[in-house]
């Protein structure tokens, strides 16, 4: 036997977040309507290589990705590291878990510093809708497909006949919904406050808290070192400092017409819009920092996955959060309780109020998460403190590094806590993480 | 023919409804009436006996009005049925006042069990009480419905005669509750045929619903939808698609929906009421700034 030669790694080092930066993001088809991703996601890490005076550096690992990608972006990552004053002999990778992809992206960095396989990283991710990926026709796809496998002249004809000119002005658009159910995720998330009762008020009054915290935060500078202006845009264009909920009443339901007509909660204003942005964070271990005098901010502890099955068990597509949460909790040995800051992310207000009802739920928790008892109430002042996606806007991938920073700044501006990240993805899909100082 | 007969003084079974037409001749002759002071209401009861809830009725009805099949018999279906005694006393000599002028002012209707599609009713109308109004003389019409001698449907019609002078009674009061806030719940299309096509299903075919022309005779600029439909509407998206087996509504007409025309369904389930679910919530215009009316709901979904 030779398995005792076999090596164990020598043990597990604390990841530290020393800072991230992003562009404001942008409502789709605004400011950003002719920036590619890779534009974005260039200026975003090189903001943050300007930052932490990277320039010339070879970094450990450099993860990211894009929900709505265009083929040719196969590299998307890899080709932005090429863009900016890194070292060109840093290696980078694409990942995609729809709106998970950013915190994904940290939690791989994190993971790879923690057992040493690298020193640093950045994590990161980017998103457009505006420059969206639109293909050619499905049936005209196929035709040239078959005509490029033609051996023969008459083959080649023969296929390419088939061509209708209609083809050629219906493209393939890319959709916002699930491949398995046909609706999209603000109809997903529209039967999951019909499930668990959540009234529009509610719904309402979280999104006006995100704007004034949000709007707050901007006031209070906290974004000055977290932020690279990009295409003259300062701060998110989402943001409406002076919304009132009066504004927020006014609006009409906009997804209930094929899941709940004429009884819907969910609005424009409740949800997240279509956004275009990107974010990126420095991850890093300990010794690596102290090498280079750059401080803590806070350090990456836990992570956590889940997925639901929303399709045959017909669990809320928004839902898996709300498992991941208390198998994440239950290996930290932490309560629910045990957090100075909550930071869940709000694709829609009502998978934000699902997910806190659902865990003060004693069936849910007991039928559903195998609990003894409810994980409980959260105190709600701190819940994402310094707002969240319905004010800042939600480009799908960036949302986990727009995360991680904030909540990295809030932990070292108190001086010590804890803080937890909730993050649902298409797919019944959900990553959630712990960060400590 | 209609069969109609006096049993005694103050009761009056009809047990064959006139025809509309006929129904509106004597709404239209009951113009002539020139009353002087009214100091009250003669006490008076109507009664159909035996009214067999129809589903092809039912369903035509609740087409019009936007409610799904599953939600069984409408909430408001019943008041249907009501019509043709309201009808009868409007042309007769108990009411002392024209039908056509008189303005519908509130609503209340109260399910008190779930009904059925099939069910034998026995509906009846009595004259209320008198109330002073700033624009007129307000009076009440209680209509109560029973099923096997059970009361199963109740409600009242409040009307307002406006101006007569020196009204007589208590004052007139909202039934609704103070200012809540309301949010935008749906929009809605009132279509230019919805006068008359409710108007057959309801039987009331007042010229003032059915067609601009028509509505010009009594003064308006054009048709107006029937203040019942756009309850009834209203009640379609407030509702659950599932039977009843309570519920109680209070409506409030304030101003006229032309049509054709759009509407905005604006309210808000923030309330506390008498039954499991409350909600409060108005028709207003399109732009959400002038409300057509304004209603208190309350309903227990049937188990």
């Amino acid at each position: 036997m030779t398995s005792s030669k076999v090596q164990t790694p020598a043990t597990v080092r604390r990841v530290a977040i020393l800072g991230g930066n992003r562009i404001p993001f942008a409502r789709s088809n605004t400011v950003y309507a002719t920036a590619s991703n890779q534009e974005m996601l260039t200026a975003t890490i090189q903001g943050l290589v300007d930052r932490f005076n990277l320039h010339g550096e070879r970094l450990g690992d450099v993860v990211g990705g894009a929900v709505m990608k265009h083929s040719r972006d196969f590299n998307l990552v890899r080709e932005s590291v090429l863009s900016t004053t890194l070292s060109r002999d840093t290696p980078a990778f694409d990942i995609q878990q729809a709106c998970g992809t950013g915190l994904e992206a940290a939690m791989l960095v994190a993971n790879k510093i923690a057992l040493g396989h690298i020193e640093c990283g950045i994590a990161g991710g980017v998103d457009t809708t505006s420059d969206a990926p639109v293909g050619l026709n499905e049936k005209l796809r196929k035709i040239l497909l078959e005509a490029s496998r033609a051996k023969t002249t008459v083959q080649r004809l023969t296929a390419l006949a088939k061509v209708r000119p209609a083809m050629l002005v219906q493209p393939a658009l890319p959709r916002n919904g699930e491949p398995r159910t046909g609706l999209s995720m603000g109809e997903h998330a529209e039967q999951m406050a019909a499930e668990w009762d959540i009234s529009r008020e509610d719904q309402d009054e979280l999104a006006l808290r995100s704007h004034q915290n949000l709007a707050r935060a901007y006031e209070d500078g906290f974004f000055n070192d977290l932020m690279t202006p990009f295409k003259g845009v300062a701060r998110d264009n989402n943001l409406r400092a002076d919304l009132s909920i009066e504004k927020l009443r006014s609006l009409k339901p906009c997804f209930d017409k094929k899941v709940r007509p004429e009884q819907g909660t969910l609005t424009p204003g409740n949800s997240t819009p279509l956004t275009d942005g990107a974010s990126a964070v420095l991850l890093a271990s300990e010794e690596w920092a102290a090498a280079r005098g750059i401080p803590v901010l806070a350090y990456l502890t836990f992570s956590e996955v889940a997925a639901v099955d929303f399709f045959e068990a017909k669990e809320g597509l928004l839902m898996a959060p709300a498992y991941a949460v208390p198998r994440m909790l239950a290996r930290a040995g932490l309560k629910l309780q045990d957090f100075d800051y909550y930071e869940i992310h709000e694709a829609f207000a009502a998978q934000v109020l699902c997910t806190l009802k659902a865990w003060e739920n004693k069936t849910f928790c007991k039928d559903k998460l195998g609990l003894d008892k409810p994980l409980g109430k959260i105190n709600r002042s701190k819940l994402n403190v310094n707002g969240s996606s319905l004010a800042a806007g939600h480009p799908f991938a960036a949302t986990g590094g727009r995360i991680v920073a904030t909540l990295a700044k809030i932990l070292e501006q108190k001086g010590s806590g804890r803080g937890l990240i909730s993050i649902c993805a298409a797919g019944g899909q959900g990553v959630v993480a712990i960060v400590e100082r | 023919m209609a069969t109609r007969r006096k049993p005694a003084m103050t009761t009056i079974e009809i047990t064959t409804p006139r025809h509309a037409a006929q129904l509106y001749a004597g709404a239209l002759l009951s113009s002539r009436k020139r009353p002087g002071v009214v100091k009250s209401l003669k006490a008076v009861t109507y009664v159909r006996p035996e009214v067999k809830l129809d589903a092809a009725d039912v369903a035509a009805y609740a087409k019009v009005c936007g409610f799904r099949h599953e939600a069984g018999v409408p909430l408001l279906y019943p008041q249907m049925l009501t019509f043709p005694l309201a009808m009868e006393f409007f042309a007769s000599e108990y009411c002392p006042w024209p039908a056509m002028g008189t303005v519908h002012l509130a609503n209340r209707v109260h399910q008190h069990h779930k009904l059925n599609v099939g069910d034998v009713l026995r509906v009846e109308m009595r004259t209320g009480e008198l109330l002073a109004h700033e624009k007129g003389q307000v009076f009440t019409l209680e209509f109560a419905i029973s099923r096997d001698g059970e009361r199963v449907w109740d409600g009242t019609m409040t009307a307002l005669r406006i101006g007569v002078k020196h009204p007589v009674g208590k004052p007139y009061a909202s039934a609704l509750t103070a200012d809540v806030d309301l949010s935008c719940q749906a929009t809605f299309s009132a279509p230019a045929d919805i006068g008359r096509r409710y108007g057959l299903v309801s039987g009331d075919m007042n010229p003032i619903h059915l067609s601009a022309p028509s509505a010009r005779l009594f003064g308006f600029r054009q048709a107006i939808a029937h203040g019942l439909w756009t309850k009834a509407r209203a009640l379609a998206a407030m509702l659950p698609n599932q039977p009843l087996e309570s519920a109680e509504v209070v409506v409030e007409f304030k101003t006229p929906l032309y049509l054709p025309g759009r509407a905005s369904l604006w309210a808000t389930r923030r309330v506390s009421g008498p039954q499991p679910h409350n909600a409060v919530f108005e028709v207003r215009n399109a732009k959400g700034d002038k409300p057509h009316l304004r209603a208190q709901l309350g309903y227990t979904v049937a188990a």
